[in-house]
């Protein structure tokens, strides 16, 4: 039995189509990544998985338990840090863990225990007893995930865990995801930083449009693009798309550059000189990454514009608070 | 089994409810600032210049009303607190959990109720300290289960509105258009004997009017009404305004 195991599922919200019939297994001590831009659904998914959202169709079973028939035992099984801050400000890092282990129905010596395990896990056992509006937006999300394992849940979600961190920061809650492989916890979480994905999952799930587009280890999912990137900048690239391609080149047009997937790159260089009248403005070549694995899948690039306005906004609202 | 879980979520709750009400300490201030205000500022102010025939001195007449506005301020207030839940993200963590929906509902229900009590206990001490003696029949249990039946009312009402409105706005709007006419309106700061006929109709039909006159009756032994009725609908008015507190609560 997988941990999580998703079968059709499908989520509209009046005409949009949020998920669009996604199916993902995903086995006990995994680290599984749902990568894609914002709007991609990732969020949904997530929230449908919590059983905070109905699904419109479609099937979901986390720890074996259906998340519309038996909610409350899912509940029980999965432990969540929200994209969003969701820790009582006013209570010390202490009772908010107390409260979390109180309506999980843990005894007292249990919570005890398991809040000096988690903080320490965590690196807060200093700052225990200070109340949490003094914390930075670090030591939240540290504080989150320790309450999303206060409980030893067997599924952990963690939805978009560093948005809006400071790279610096980024890599210090990496490094506690990478320790929740000791505590043996699935782990599924939800990035728009292909850094990220790389760096922590062992499987990604490449979501695009409600869709899940691709899905592998990242060497995998790398290979499969086939081989190395050639990307060329030059003044007329419409045209010299036209005669790569009827060169029997694999290249298309991305913004203003073209790509290439090429087998071996550095022999193929000079062939593309040779074809090329344009002006070659820059050409550079390397080992592929997750993004044009996105590419390679949808055609398009990543998009982060967007995604900067509302991650903006978003840090202004932290800042506020 | 059950019901020791749901019993044990609830007081989760509570304890949260209380804690916070323990750290902000302005709020705590403001407990005692108000009523030592109304209480010692304006009730003397009248005292020296009102003088009823009937009703005994006029600093004994206002402090049941004082006691009955200070709650329904505080319990009103308290339920509205589930709008900064759901703003800062906290009611999500609680929707996560196991817990019963129902479990969270009574207990942050109780967490209010305690606050607006608590309340309630601060103005009897200081009214006693400024020379009110309460000498009602059934004194003490009698203001007590008037002060729970008004502020689980008035905790529901904040938790109806809180569930609907989602801005600190909308949330003045009713404080002033809902809460200040009902306490104008009951009695608390003047009997109603003498008021014109349309304003005696408004009076009437003010569910808190009802709760004033209970807890004068049982503080200094006068009122208005037959306490009976005044009980009963006080407590039909409390159990309304639960039914719909938790009707909204559940639907938000």
């Amino acid at each position: 039995m997988p941990a999580i195991e998703v079968r059709n599922l499908v989520k509209r919200f009046g005409s949009i189509v949020a998920v669009n019939g996604i199916s993902l297994e995903i086995e006990y001590g995994e680290i599984f990544a749902l990568l894609g831009p914002n709007g991609a659904g990732k969020t949904t998914t997530i929230s449908i998985l919590a059983t905070l959202l109905k699904p419109t169709s479609g099937e979901a079973k986390i720890n074996g338990y259906d998340v519309v028939k038996e909610a409350a035992k899912v509940r029980q099984s999965i432990g969540i840090v929200f994209q969003d801050p969701s820790l009582d400000d006013r209570l010390t890092a202490r009772e908010n863990l107390d409260i979390h282990g109180r309506l999980y129905h843990m005894s007292r010596e249990e919570r005890q225990r398991r809040i000096e395990e988690v903080l320490e896990m965590v690196e807060l056992l200093d700052r225990a007893d200070s109340i949490v509006k003094t914390f930075s937006g670090g030591m939240r999300r540290r504080l989150e995930i320790a309450r999303g394992l206060m409980h030893k849940p067997k599924v952990l979600f963690l939805d978009e865990p560093t948005l809006g961190l400071d790279p610096q920061t980024r890599r210090h809650i990496w490094e506690y995801v990478e320790k929740l492989r000791d505590e043996g916890v699935t782990v599924l979480l939800t990035t728009h930083y292909m850094e990220e994905a790389d760096y922590l999952a062992d499987r990604i799930a490449i979501i695009d449009a409600g869709k899940i587009v691709a899905e592998g280890s990242p060497s995998e999912l790398k290979d499969s693009v086939g081989g190395d990137i050639i990307k060329i900048k030059c003044s007329d690239a419409e045209n010299m798309l036209k005669k790569l391609v009827s060169n029997g080149y694999d290249a298309m047009l991305v913004d203003d550059e073209i790509v290439i997937k090429a087998k071996e790159a550095e022999k193929m260089i000079p062939k593309i000189f040779a074809i090329a009248d344009e002006e070659i403005k820059s050409i550079t070549y390397k080992e592929p990454s997750l993004e044009d694995v996105f590419i390679h899948y949808t055609g398009k690039v990543f998009r982060d514009e967007e995604v900067d306005e509302i991650e903006a906004s978003k840090m202004k609202w932290r800042m506020r608070r | 089994m059950e019901d020791e879980k749901m019993i044990s979520d609830i007081y989760a709750i509570y304890l949260r409810e209380i804690l916070r009400l323990w750290r902000q300490k302005v709020r705590l201030v403001t407990m005692i600032m108000m009523p030592l205000l109304w209480l010692g500022v304006i009730g003397n102010a009248f005292n020296s210049v009102m003088n009823l025939p009937t009703q005994g001195d006029f600093l004994s007449f206002l402090t049941p009303g004082i006691l009955v506005m200070t709650m329904v301020f505080t319990a009103t207030i308290s339920g509205i607190t589930t709008v900064f839940d759901r703003e800062f993200g906290f009611l999500k963590e609680m929707l996560v959990t196991p817990i019963k929906r129902e479990s969270i509902l009574i207990g942050k229900m109780l967490g209010g109720v305690t606050q607006a009590v608590l309340q309630g206990i601060l103005i009897l001490i200081l009214a006693i300290f400024m020379g009110v003696k309460f000498s009602g029949a059934m004194s003490i249990p009698g203001m007590f289960l008037t002060m729970f039946l008004v502020s689980i009312a008035f905790v529901s009402l904040g938790l109806a509105v809180a569930s609907k409105i989602t801005s600190m706005e909308g949330f003045q709007m009713v404080m002033n258009f809902m809460i200040q006419p009902m306490i104008f309106l009951s009695g608390a700061f003047y009997p109603t004997t003498f008021l014109p006929d349309w304003l005696k109709i408004m009076v009437k039909i003010n569910p808190l009017t009802y709760g004033v006159d209970a807890m004068r009756y049982f503080a200094i032994g006068v009122n208005e009404f037959n306490i009976i009725a005044d009980l009963l609908i006080l407590l039909i008015f409390s159990i309304t305004m639960i039914l719909i507190g938790g009707h909204f609560f559940r639907k938000s």
